[in-house]
């Protein structure tokens, strides 16, 4: 278990605080909404009800992820955050193609939300009009997705995070910055099994320790690319929902799952792993829980 | 008639690469793949008529390239020398075998190595202490990668731009590492103005000299002053200024050459790598050069 010395930035994002040396406050859980086929909002609805009444028996936040694939999705997608989502609580969007992430943009300025949104996400493949549609609208957050083509390893993704890796101009902390979002949570950027795919999770500390910025990542989806998991259906769901406790484990401060469904499972692990860490850097680094860390919560 | 003049490149050409393609990649887990821009390169320098071409250098900056892939350098900014440097695995030899299958069959592969010197000079070094030792573990690294290359190309080029500020007294055996015994021709390219270790160069152990004469041509006057033996790759159009050299400009200027080298003049090429030329101008370079080569060739 991880203290880091590099003094540890905590963002609180819409009364939701992310960050800090491992034990101090819990681990985010992002889930994970509308990947695949038409966005379900009846669906969506009842796993959100779960998301959030298990996060309030736990102590362990959670953040909706919500992925939008095209662009007749937008409005239907933000009317359904509008409605359902708490007030003042906030949601990450998720957008892969830049002229979308725009059009996304607009309509989150036009209903108010961009004090709400996390942005998913910041990388290399940033666009001259996406930099400046995010300093026109500049969301609360954004998350920076530190993949590096290059080098998979954890110098790989400080690399681009500097630099660029050569492949933009500035680094993505620079880029970020020149955009005018100060709360950034690192993305270490899960790669498939056989592409370096622990690299990931050995980058928590590293990031952590290099930047004090929030850390986290997907892995959750190495587990998805792990055909060989698909001969043993039961422990795949097992082995997927278990992925995330690494993160925690390795000083990670968020972890970003799916799909939702799995809400129930992974959310009292994160808890118990929370509580696993937070005992330990407790009484060997003196690091106090928050009153809504999951080990005041639960171990009473 | 038969070509005695082969055109060639340095080792860098100017491919934009598709950061959104490649984020793509990501996010459908897939592999990124080098594939479009070495293909681009390859067909800029084919279709343009350069006898010996390079894979275009475009995955990383001449420096990065290889330290990136070897044991004991972590990259930062520049850089960083953090242990015992070790030859991992082979660094550009997939790239060199992909950009082989992309050639016409009278259309040779040139290996360009970034020379062990610069590679040295390049870094910083938090382990070693020790210039020299920095240099030949480098070196030795370099001569595996060398080993591997000569099954898949027709020359190795080794690059050391720095020797024009700097040539250490231990310069010639750093090169014999690589170049003894190793079953293709050899290229040393220094850019910059040589003229002060003219007599240093001639006596290096590779079979071609190469370097600047378009940006520096007094290098002509003082070479005059040195017997050269040494085969002559000669810099015909400039990497560092985007004016388009007229065919009848390179002749000229290979025809001074001809006269102080004669027949060692053996290929024609750019100063320099083209990564900092607009890629539209750098291919109208490399077309003219060809345009050159194959008059005077009687083409």
């Amino acid at each position: 278990m991880y203290s880091f010395t590099k003094e540890q930035k905590v963002f609180d994002i819409s009364g939701i605080s992310i960050g800090g040396q491992p034990g101090m406050y819990p681990t985010v859980l992002f889930g994970g909404l509308f990947f695949k086929g038409e966005p379900d909002f009846e669906d969506a609805k009842r796993h959100l009800q779960i998301l959030y009444e298990r996060s309030k028996q736990t102590g362990v936040p959670v953040i909706p992820d919500f992925f939008i694939r095209r662009i007749e999705y937008i409005e239907p997608i933000l009317s359904f955050i509008e409605k359902t989502i708490p007030k003042k609580h906030p949601f990450s969007i998720d957008i892969i193609e830049p002229s979308l992430k725009i059009q996304m943009l607009e309509q989150l300025a036009e209903r108010k939300l961009l004090p709400r949104t996390i942005y998913n996400s910041i990388h290399i493949g940033i666009t001259k009009e996406e930099h400046e549609a995010l300093r026109t609208y500049t969301p609360e957050a954004a998350l920076i997705v530190a993949f590096n083509p290059k080098d998979s390893s954890p110098d790989g993704k400080i690399e681009v995070l500097e630099n660029g890796a050569h492949l933009l101009e500035t680094g993505l902390l620079e880029t970020t910055h020149q955009i005018g979002i100060e709360k950034l949570l690192i993305d270490t950027a899960a790669l498939a099994p056989g592409e370096n795919s622990g690299a990931a999770i050995a980058a928590l500390p590293v990031i952590k320790e290099e930047y004090g910025l929030p850390a986290g990542c997907a892995i959750h989806n190495v587990v998805e690319k792990s055909r060989w998991l698909n001969d043993f259906p039961f422990a795949k769901k097992t082995v997927d929902v278990g992925s995330n406790a690494a993160i925690p484990l390795f000083g990670g401060d968020f972890a970003i799952f799916g799909p939702i469904e799995n809400a129930e499972l992974v959310i009292p692990l994160i808890a118990w792993q929370d509580i696993l860490v937070s005992e330990y850097t407790e009484n060997y680094f003196g690091i106090t829980p928050v009153p809504s860390h999951p080990r005041r919560k639960l171990l009473k | 008639m038969k070509q005695t003049i082969r055109t060639s490149v340095i080792g860098s050409y100017p491919i934009s690469i598709n950061t959104q393609e490649l984020m793509r990649d990501y996010f459908a887990e897939q592999q990124s793949s080098w594939a479009p821009y070495i293909e681009a390169a390859i067909h800029d320098m084919t279709s343009a008529g350069v006898s010996y071409v390079s894979d275009g250098q475009t995955r990383d900056p001449f420096i990065q390239l290889f330290t990136r892939k070897m044991k004991g350098c972590r990259i930062r900014e520049r850089t960083e020398i953090i242990g015992p440097i070790q030859y991992q695995s082979p660094i550009t030899v997939q790239d060199q075998i992909y950009a082989k299958r992309l050639l016409p069959r009278q259309v040779g592969l040139i290996g360009v190595l970034t020379g062990p010197y610069t590679l040295t000079k390049s870094s910083i070094d938090s382990f070693y202490h020790d210039e020299k030792e920095i240099a030949f573990d480098f070196a030795q690294a370099l001569r595996k990668e060398a080993e591997l290359l000569t099954k898949h190309v027709d020359f190795i080029s080794i690059d050391e731009p720095v020797f024009s500020n700097e040539l250490p007294e231990y310069a010639p055996e750093l090169i014999q590492i690589i170049t003894k015994g190793i079953s293709c021709s050899t290229r040393l390219h220094v850019c910059g103005d040589v003229s002060d270790i003219i007599p240093q160069l001639v006596d290096m152990p590779v079979d071609i000299l190469s370097h600047e004469f378009k940006a520096s041509p007094h290098l002509f006057e003082a070479f005059l002053e040195y017997p050269c033996k040494k085969n002559i790759c000669l810099g015909a159009v400039r990497s560092d200024d985007v004016v388009v050299e007229s065919v009848v400009d390179i002749i000229a200027h290979i025809k001074k050459a001809l006269a102080i080298f004669d027949g060692n003049v053996v290929q024609i090429a750019p100063d320099c790598g083209q990564r900092f030329l607009p890629r539209q101008i750098a291919f109208q370079k490399l077309k003219n050069l060809a345009a050159a080569g194959e008059i005077l060739n009687g083409g």
